[in-house]
Parts: C-alpha cells; structure tokens; sequence
C-alpha cells in the first residue's frame, strides 16, 4: 500500500503523465500515473490510496514551486498526472466509495482570459481533496450562479488578472453574495488586495493558493 | 535604444506591479515621477499610466505631476470611460512635443471610449481578443481568424467614430498570452492572427502592439548556469514578430531586448513550439531552461 501511495506521489511529482509521455528523460519508458493507477486498481489496491499519493505528490511539487525549484510548467504536467490518477478514480468518486471534502467550483471572471492563477488553484485545492468545477475563463455571473444551485453547498472561487477585469468581478461576488449569501466566495489575482476584497464583499483572498485549503478546511458545511 | 524601430511603451507605472500599488497607496507622487523619468531615460517613447480603480482624480494629478517633468508622451491606461477621460484631459499635448497620447484600450464593448477624442485626440489601442456577440454580450475570439475579423471591425468603427483617422494612428492589440503554461496553442493563434492582419492590404500602416512581459511570465530569469531565460525567449518573440508587423511593446526598458540569430536557442525553441501541440511545448519550453 505505501509503495504505492509512494510509486503515484512520485509520477505526480515529477510531471510523468504516462509511459508514452517523453517528460521527465530520466523516467523514460517507466510507468506513469497513468498505468500505476490502472495496475493499483486491477490489482485491488483501495482507491483511497491513490487519492493519498496524489496530494502527496501536489503537496511535494507545490513546495518546490513555492522555493522557486521548478516552475509553472512543471506544475501544469504534475496536474496532468494527477489528472490521468483522478480519471481512473471518478467512478469510485461518483459512487461516493471513495469522499471528497466538499466541491470547488472556480472560473477567471468575464471578460478576463487568464488562467493560470485560476489552474494553479483549482490544481492546489483538487490535490487537497476536493472535487473541482472548472467553469474556464470569461465566466459570466449567471454561470457561477447556475453553478451554485447544481452544486448545493459549493464554495466559489474567483480569479482575475487584470485591474479591468477586477469591476466584473466585483459585479459577480455582490450578485452571488445577494442571491445565495451562505455561499463562501474567495477570490484571487494579481491586482487583488485584502482591501478590495472587503470592499466587493468576498469572504477570503489571499496571493498564496495554499491558504485557500487552509479556510476551505475551516468553513466545510 | 534596443531594437532600432521597435517603439517601448514603459510598463512600470501599473497598479498590478506590486511596488508601484505600494507607491499609489502612499500616495508618494514623486517616486511616481521618478519612475516615469527613469523610463524616459532608459529609451521608453511613452510611459503607460495605470492606476488601477483609484478616483479619476487621481490619474488627472499623476498625469499633471509627470508631465512637469517627463516630455515624453503617455498612455493612458484603463476600461474606466471615467477615468480614462480624466487622464485624456489632464494631458497635456503641449508638453509632449505636440504628440497624442495613447488610449489603452477599447474593445467592442466600450465603444463609448471613441467619444473621448473630443475631450482630448489620442491614439487608440484597439483591442481584438474579444466581441461581442447578437446579445450584445462580450465573449473571447478562439481562434486567429476570430481574431483578425474583430481586428478589422475595430479599425472600421474607429474610423466612422474618430473622424477618419489614418491607419498609422491606430494600435492593434492582437493579444499575448503566457508561453510556460500554454498548452492550447495560443502562441500559434498570436502567430497567424499577426500574419492576417500583416497581410491585409486595407489594415496597411496600422500598428501591433503586445504586453511583452506577459509572455514569459512565470518562467525563471536565469538557468542555474546563468543563462538569461525570460529576457532571450522575448527577445526570440520580437525576432519572430517584428516582420509580421510589430513595432510596439509595452514592456521594461530595463530588459536588453535584440533581434537573435537565427540560431539562437531561444529563437529555435520557439519555432520548435509552433510545431508542437498540449503539453509536448511546455515540455520544449522547460527544455530550454532545464
């Protein structure tokens, strides 16, 4: 069990999406998540284990990126690996045999294109065991509230890059706060600040995607 | 001067630059000042002004304090209509050697932008990553063709709106996206949209601009051997596309930015990107600074 757990933290790690994948040279023609996943599963390993060494191996690479050991796109490949583990895992998550902590739904405001803030989020807090929404980029405000009645009990997440973008965010943040006030909003960018999320009426921000798993741990329905 | 006809717009004055939202907040406006003059110096042709959603009065006094020193033009930086019109009538051409400022930006839905020309003439910034659709509602162009059409809709509506400006007073935004998470071929769509609009005989003379630093952001600036990664594969960008027709950057004039060889590694990773699709170019880009 722990050889395994072990065996997915490290393809997770280091970005190894596949056998075919040709990243990282040293892992050449080695098992990636993929088969270690789909071998674990055939040969019985509980799924829960291979959830654990996904957020392992999130938890390793976010380290690193945080220390400025690798860089953005070794963390957009670690996703993907974790991604090839998620999808052998989806119908243990569909059928509740193996619980998430809660659901996630995120989307970079209208008008605005960027994501990555928003994937490098969504990546932290799925890693962390959360089932993930992902609305993509140009999200309008009736896409986050039709979100919000799918996914009774869902938190919000919000990005925006730009200081243009920030007005639709704002927009957003008030119209959900007024139609479904239990809803915890946390919003995310770089021209967000403490100060503009209390003035847009958002519950949590902050510049570093790990914190968000530390208020999403403490606010769970 | 980098590159000879390659024209900078200073990007530092940016409320998004995490020590220029510390000077907004202290209201320190000489450290603006010295900002902007320090961008004059190092060979910018306008210094960018954004302020982020601070009051209009604010830009109109941090254009006013800059222009007292700086000769240079400006550009006005903002989707605010309200603010961007304190800003256009704080300027004062005068100063700047008869030159127009530049208004950045206005897209399809904030055509009411246009208007301000009265208030103050500028040079638009027209942006073509995004229109609107028969709602009336903003969405973002998916692919180059996309693109090029909202480009040439633009050029169009500023012409009936600005009194038929020419073509070489009209800046075309095509839209840069970042090459270390890009595995959906926005790179490539960036590419062909400037090859179309280029190729277009009525688009002649206009001009494209691009927010450089936005491309290689993230990315380390050096390789553990001291290699300069950001500032080589933006130089690698320039050399691709200053012959489709860009001449304008918004970026830092404290970057060396050169036309590379054409065996540069910088330049061959990004030839090699284009060919590659999904994470197959992340992985090229890593292996350039791995």
């Amino acid at each position: 069990m722990q050889e395994i757990i072990e065996k997915i933290a490290l393809g997770v790690e280091k970005g190894k999406i596949s056998k075919a994948s040709p990243y990282p040279p040293e892992m050449a023609g080695e098992d990636g998540a993929e088969e270690i996943a789909a071998e674990a599963l055939r040969n019985g390993i509980a799924p829960d284990s291979l959830m654990t060494g996904c957020m392992l191996g999130m938890e390793r690479i976010g380290k690193d990126f945080e220390e400025e050991l690798v860089f953005i796109p070794n963390l957009v490949l670690a996703a993907e690996a974790m991604n090839a583990v998620m999808k052998h895992l989806k119908p243990f998550l569909d059928s509740g045999q193996v619980k998430q902590k809660g659901t996630f739904v995120i989307g970079t405001v209208a008008g605005d294109l960027h994501d990555i803030g928003k994937n490098l989020v969504a990546m932290v807090i799925r890693g962390s065991g959360y089932k993930i929404v992902d609305l993509g980029v140009d999200v309008s405000t009736e896409k986050f509230l039709e979100a919000i009645k799918e996914h009774p009990g869902c938190f919000i997440g919000m990005s925006a890059l730009l200081t243009t973008t920030m007005e639709n965010m704002e927009k957003s943040v008030k119209a959900i706060k007024e139609a479904s006030p239990e809803t915890k909003v946390l919003i995310g960018g770089a021209p967000v600040s403490e100060s503009f999320r209390a003035r847009c009426g958002a519950d949590f921000y902050s510049p570093i995607a790990q914190q968000a798993v530390t208020f999403l741990n403490e606010n769970l329905p | 001067m980098s590159i000879p006809g390659l024209t900078i717009i200073g990007e530092s004055i940016n409320d998004s630059v995490p020590s220029t939202h510390a000077l907004f907040e202290a209201h320190d406006i000489d450290a603006i000042v010295d900002l902007a003059g320090m961008q004059a110096e190092g060979g910018a042709a306008y210094i960018d002004v954004n302020i982020g959603r601070r009051a209009p009065a604010f830009i109109a006094e941090v254009v006013r304090k800059i222009q007292e020193h700086i000769d240079i033009p400006l550009s006005i930086d903002t989707p605010d209509p309200e603010i961007a019109a304190a800003g256009l009538e704080a300027y004062d051409p005068q100063r700047a050697g008869n030159q127009k400022p530049i208004l950045n930006s206005i897209s399809e839905a904030r055509l009411e932008m246009f208007d301000l020309t009265a208030k103050q003439p500028f040079i638009p910034i027209l942006l073509t990553t995004e229109s609107v659709d028969a709602s009336g509602e903003g969405v973002m162009n998916k692919t180059a063709e996309e693109t090029y059409a909202t480009a040439r809709t633009m050029v169009s509506i500023a012409r009936e709106r600005m009194g038929h400006i020419p073509n070489e007073e009209l800046i075309l935004d095509p839209g840069i996206m970042p090459i270390g998470t890009d595995a959906e071929g926005h790179f490539k769509r960036l590419m062909n949209t400037m090859k179309l609009i280029h190729a277009d005989e009525d688009l002649k003379g206009t001009q494209m601009s691009v927010g450089l630093s936005n491309f290689t952001v993230m990315l380390p600036s050096k390789t553990a051997d001291g290699m300069f990664v950001r500032s080589t594969l933006e130089s690698a960008f320039l050399t691709m596309a200053m012959p489709l027709g860009l001449r304008t950057i918004i970026g830092s004039v404290k970057r060396k930015y050169r036309i590379l060889d054409n065996d540069h590694p910088a330049l061959i990773c990004l030839q090699e990107v284009l060919q590659l699709e999904g994470t197959a170019a992340l992985v090229r880009v890593m292996r350039y600074y791995s």
